[in-house]
Order: structure tokens, then sequence, then C-alpha cells
């Protein structure tokens, strides 16, 4: 017979079972949140604090990042490297920069591609290319080098390296674009080889068809065969990350996510946290493809060679400052 | 610690909250037909997986032509079919007959110059293939071959560095022209064009029949010559348009004749083709991330248009839709 261990008088039977639902409750209560642990482990790993202080933002030190459920408009640096065995992986260049700019009282995005050679002011660096920021100082050099140039706030960044950006298209079942040319590369790096380096002979051909993981980087990472170069590269990266938002929109988050951070573990960098990175697949996932805008700097610069050699891009930044006006509104910094 | 678990809570509790706004279809790894079949008349030809289906009545056969094969393309009888066979960084061009026997490959897969693409095969009124090669970086170009000589000859010289020429479509019943796909940069700021090139075989005349800038592409001629379909390429969707052909040309014209052409099907479309007996296209349409094939009757009595509704022959089949079809009797 069980007796109250306070007071040694037998337990009512009701006092018993009150006893049991309680630790069933607990018992329920524990796996629940075990389990969501362990569905969230993978991300909790893939968003391990990282190099940027999270939402820091020139201009307003100090100051939180708006949420994305504000009005507020937030902006989010995407950069792309090569992350195979050749290179360093503290010095990578980053070979895509992308401002994504969304504004939630419209509901509208949009997507401003910044050429790679581009010319510019490194704060503590000499000028150079603006790739170079990201190699010289990571993300929060990259980040402030894109406030200082185009007075962007920038409010988080997120780092795909060439494994992740494969990972994502393939975990996704591959995406469908309109291949806009013909993509004919006799040396496109061979990043998978052993070694990283040599080249292999590409071809994609034109229309609308469905690319999985290795041809989406294919697509977007060949210049060789494309006359317009960069520029007709940042357009096909826009053209896939479309690709993407809409293959998201039609999966069920809930079962994906953790899949994703596992994929992704080691090939993508943030400073978002989970919350704002949840938010943000729900905001991914209900845009329609009239809400996502396109933008390009390419009619504000011209090619030009710089005082040790290299082909550079130089801006006209007072045209580029107005165009910005244009996009963001009164959302630039001073 | 306390505020994480708080947050992975409220993560969770958003993420419970949502649900899926549409279906994605997955690749089952086979081709798929709908409860109610759409018989297909003739012999209709496509890829899936890069390996060689034929769809004929209610029947699926899949052909035993090696791994990895685009871009079939049959004979006007029907006893003849070449495709594009993959390797690793090039291909060549297989022509059998209909059931994948009696293979003769026509392209090497490399020449002095290189390693060598060639694709998007198609035959002529006698039987000879033709079919863009790749022999200098960066350009495609339309190259004809003989099949009883072996001997070659370039038709299309394609502008250097610019995508070159692909999709080519011999005119059914005159064999003296060619229509194809011209890949270039126009307008200002440049931007990739693809333009319909009609071309005569006799004085090597060319003349574009779709406007710069534009994507204007993968032409497909019906049988009787009259009418070329092809995919007209905007900001919204790949679009199945239809025009008729002159007897010929010899100079652009204003507007071109592709700026009257019947919009016939919208959607992300690709890869029309004609029925042998001029009564429908065939094509590819992306529905919730799969292409699938559809047909759509045609009727040409006075001014062309789609007589009734695109039919599906397959059903979350993922075909690939950067492979041409073939449809013969």
């Amino acid at each position: 017979m069980n007796h109250s261990p306070a007071t040694g008088v037998p337990d009512a039977p009701g006092s018993r079972r009150v006893r049991w639902i309680a630790l069933g409750a607990i018992a329920l209560a524990l796996a629940l949140i075990g389990g969501v642990l362990i569905y969230l482990s993978p991300l909790l790993a893939l968003l391990e604090p990282h190099e940027a202080s999270v939402g820091r933002v020139a201009g307003a030190p100090g100051a939180p990042p708006p949420p994305l459920d504000s009005k507020q408009r937030i902006n989010i640096l995407l950069l792309g490297s090569d992350n195979d065995q050749k290179f360093q992986q503290d010095a990578l260049l980053s070979q895509t920069m992308i401002v994504v700019s969304i504004d939630p009282s419209t509901h509208q995005v949009t997507m401003l591609s910044l050429p790679r050679d581009l010319w510019v002011e490194i704060p503590g660096h000499p000028s150079a290319k603006i790739d170079l920021a990201y190699a010289q100082g990571g993300a929060p050099l990259a980040r402030a080098t894109v406030e200082k140039a185009f007075k962007i706030p920038i409010h988080y960044y997120a780092w795909v390296g060439l494994n992740g950006l494969v990972r994502v298209v393939d975990r996704v079942g591959g995406v469908d674009l309109d291949v806009l040319h013909p993509v004919l590369d006799d040396n496109y790096p061979n990043d998978f080889s052993e070694s990283g380096y040599g080249t292999e002979r590409v071809y994609l051909a034109a229309g609308p068809q469905h690319l999985d993981g290795r041809h989406a980087l294919q697509y977007v990472r060949s210049r060789h065969g494309d006359l317009l170069s960069d520029f007709g590269r940042s357009v096909r990266q826009q053209q896939l990350l479309l690709a993407i938002q809409q293959r998201v929109a039609g999966m069920d988050l809930v079962a994906a996510l953790p899949t994703f951070a596992r994929d992704l573990n080691g090939h993508v960098k943030t400073d978002l946290d989970l919350l704002r990175l949840t938010q943000l697949a729900l905001f991914m996932r209900d845009l329609h493809p009239g809400d996502v805008h396109q933008a390009y700097i390419s009619a504000y610069v011209r090619d030009a060679t710089s005082s040790d050699g290299q082909q550079i891009l130089v801006a006209d930044w007072p045209a580029i400052h107005a165009y910005l006006r244009q996009l963001f509104g009164g959302d630039l910094l001073p | 610690m306390t505020r994480r678990i708080a947050v992975l809570l409220l993560a969770m509790l958003v993420l419970a909250g949502c649900t899926s706004s549409g279906p994605v279809a997955h690749d089952p790894g086979r081709v798929v037909l709908p409860v109610k079949q759409v018989p297909v008349p003739g012999r209709l030809y496509a890829t899936k997986g890069r390996a060689l289906y034929r769809f004929s009545g209610t029947d699926l056969t899949r052909l035993r032509f090696g791994p990895r094969v685009k871009d079939p393309a049959v004979t006007s009888a029907g006893d003849r079919i070449a495709v594009a066979q993959l390797q690793d960084q090039s291909s060549t061009i297989v022509v059998s007959d209909p059931n994948g026997q009696n293979r003769q490959i026509l392209t090497p897969s490399s020449l002095a110059e290189g390693s060598l693409w060639a694709l998007a095969p198609a035959f002529d009124d006698d039987g000879q293939p033709s079919s863009p090669q790749n022999l200098q970086p960066n350009d495609l170009g339309v190259w004809a071959y003989d099949l009883a000589t072996g001997q070659t000859r370039r038709l299309v010289h394609p502008f250097a560095y610019t995508g070159g020429d692909s999709d080519p479509s011999y005119r059914p019943g005159v064999s003296d022209q060619l229509v194809y796909t011209t890949y270039l940069y126009g307008g200002a700021p440049l931007e990739p064009v693809a333009r319909l090139t009609w071309m005569s075989l006799r004085t090597g005349a060319t003349v574009y029949l779709s406007p710069d800038p534009g994507r204007n592409f993968e032409p497909a001629l019906s049988r009787d010559g009259r009418f070329v379909a092809f995919i007209r390429g905007g900001a919204g969707g790949d679009d199945l348009c239809v025009m008729p052909l002159a007897t010929t040309y010899t100079h652009e014209l204003r507007p071109y004749p592709s700026d009257s052409a019947v919009l016939v099907q919208s959607g992300i479309v690709a890869q029309p083709v004609w029925a042998p007996d001029g009564s429908a296209i065939a094509f590819l349409k992306l529905v919730n991330g799969s292409f699938d094939l559809f047909i759509l009757p045609i009727a040409t009595d006075g001014a062309i248009h789609a007589a009734g509704a695109a039919q599906a022959v397959t059903h979350g089949s993922f075909l690939d839709a950067d492979s041409r079809l073939a449809w013969s009797p």
C-alpha cells in the first residue's frame, strides 16, 4: 500500500490517479520537448554564432535590426564563394553578392546584384574589387563595404558555398527555369574533382527545363560562353534564387527544415537566428512571382583598368545612389 | 539557454502553423500515365532521365538506345530515328531503326580540334540528317551528313561567341529550306536574344523571321510545310505560338512574321512538334514542378487556332524538357 511520504497516511485511490496523471503529463512534456530539440538540433548546429555580430547596422550602433514581421525594410546580404579544397576557407572571394531587400509593408522583395569586379573603397584597406572584402575581413568587412559604398543598411548576411547551393537545389527536388541562352563553356572549373583544379566542358541547351543541383550551379557559375560576362551571370543567379523560392513555396516546411539544415551544415554561414530564419522561410513561401523584383546596376558602371592592371568596373556613384533611392526610398544610410 | 529554448519552441509553433501552399511533384523515376489515358496517334518520342520512350496508342515503350540520349528525330516515314548520345563532355549523333537496332554512329566524339558536341538532329525529306555541332569554343553550327557517303558539310556558320545556332528543321516538301534558332545578344543594354531564322540551302541566304530583341526559339515545322510552331520566351512564361510560312523569303519583313503569330498555349511550354497529319501539336508543359507531355488539337481551316483543350499524355513524369520531341506516323 502506498503512503504519503509527508504524512504516512495511505493515499486515497483518487490521489494516486492524480499523481499518475501528473507523472504522465510530465513525461509527455519531456518527450515533446525532446522531440522538438531533436527536430531542431540540425538548425541549432547550422545557426551557431558566426563571425558577424547579429544585426549590427552601420550608422546605428547597438540598434537591433527590425523584426521581419514589422513594417520596416530588412536587407540581407547574400554571399557566394568557391569553397572547395583549393581555397583557404578564411580567404574566399565572394563571387556572388546580392542584396535581398524585403519590404514587409508592401510584401515586395527586391534583389540587387553587385558586380564582383566593382572597384570600391574597402574600409581599413586599399580600394579594390568588391569581392576582395569578404576574403580580407569576412562577412563584417563585406557588410561594411556594401554599406559604405551603396548606403544600404545590411541587417543580416548569409554566405553559401558551392556545395551548399548544390545541396539546396537537390533538396528542393531541382529547379525549373528558362535557360536564357545556350551555355557552352569549354573551361568550366571542375570543382568536384579530387584536386579541385582543372576544367571540364559544359553544355546546357537554351529553353525551359528542370535542373538538378550540379547543373543549376553550372548555369549560374559559367561565364566563359556569355558575352554579358558577370552581368549575364548576375541575371542567371537571380533567376535561380527565384526558381528556388518557387519550389520552396510548395514545400512542407515542417518536414523539410531540419533536413535542409543537416544538408547545409558547414556550407552556410549566417547571422540570422532561428526565429528570423523561420519567419523568412514563411515570408518566402507566400511570395508570388510578381512580388519579387530584379535590380542591377549594369547601366551605371563602365569597364576600366586599375593602376595595377586589373580589369575592373568603375561606378557612377551619384547615378547609382539615385537609382537606389528609387528602389529603397528613404531606407538608405545617410 | 532559457531564451534559446523559448525561441526554439516559438519557432516550432510558427512552423507547426504552416502548411504547404501547393503540391510539389517529386520525380517518381518512371513515366506516369494518367488513369484516363490519352491515345497517341502514330509514334511520339520523348526522353526522361536521358532514356528514350515511345508513346503509341495507349502503349508506352522504353527503347534500349544506350545510356543517356536526348533530342530524338524521326524520318517522315518513321523508318529511321536519330538521337544525340551524351558522353561525359561530348556527344555524338546515332541513327538506328525505330526500335533502336542497327545503330550507326554518325559523328565522332572528338576531332583534332577537340571534343565535339553534336545535338538536335533533324532529317530532310530524303532521310538525310543534319545537326548542330560545336567545333570551336562556344559556337554551335549546323552541319549536314550524307548517310550514303558519310560526307559532312557545314550549312550554317555561327557568329562567334554568341551561342550559335540550334534546333534545325527542314521544310517538308521543298527540301532546300531550313528553319532554325540563331542565338545572339541584342538590345541596349545587351541581353540574350533568340531569333527564328529561315535559310535557303540552295543560295545560302538567311532571313530572320523574328525580331531583335526577343526570344523566339525551338521552331517546329508542320508536315505540309505551311506552318511553324515555336516558343516565345517572355517575363511571364514561355508560350507556344504558331505562324504561317511564306513560300520563300528574300528580305526581312516588317512587321516580322512572328509578330502576328497566334498564341495557342500559354504557360511554361517547351519543345513543340507537329502530328504527322497536322491535326495537333505535342509539347512539354510545366505542371506542379513536372514537365509533362500534352497534345493540343489544332485547326488550320481559315485562321489557325487551337481546336480544343490540351490533353495530358503523362502526369507528374518529369520528362526532359531540354530534349526535343519527335512524331512519326
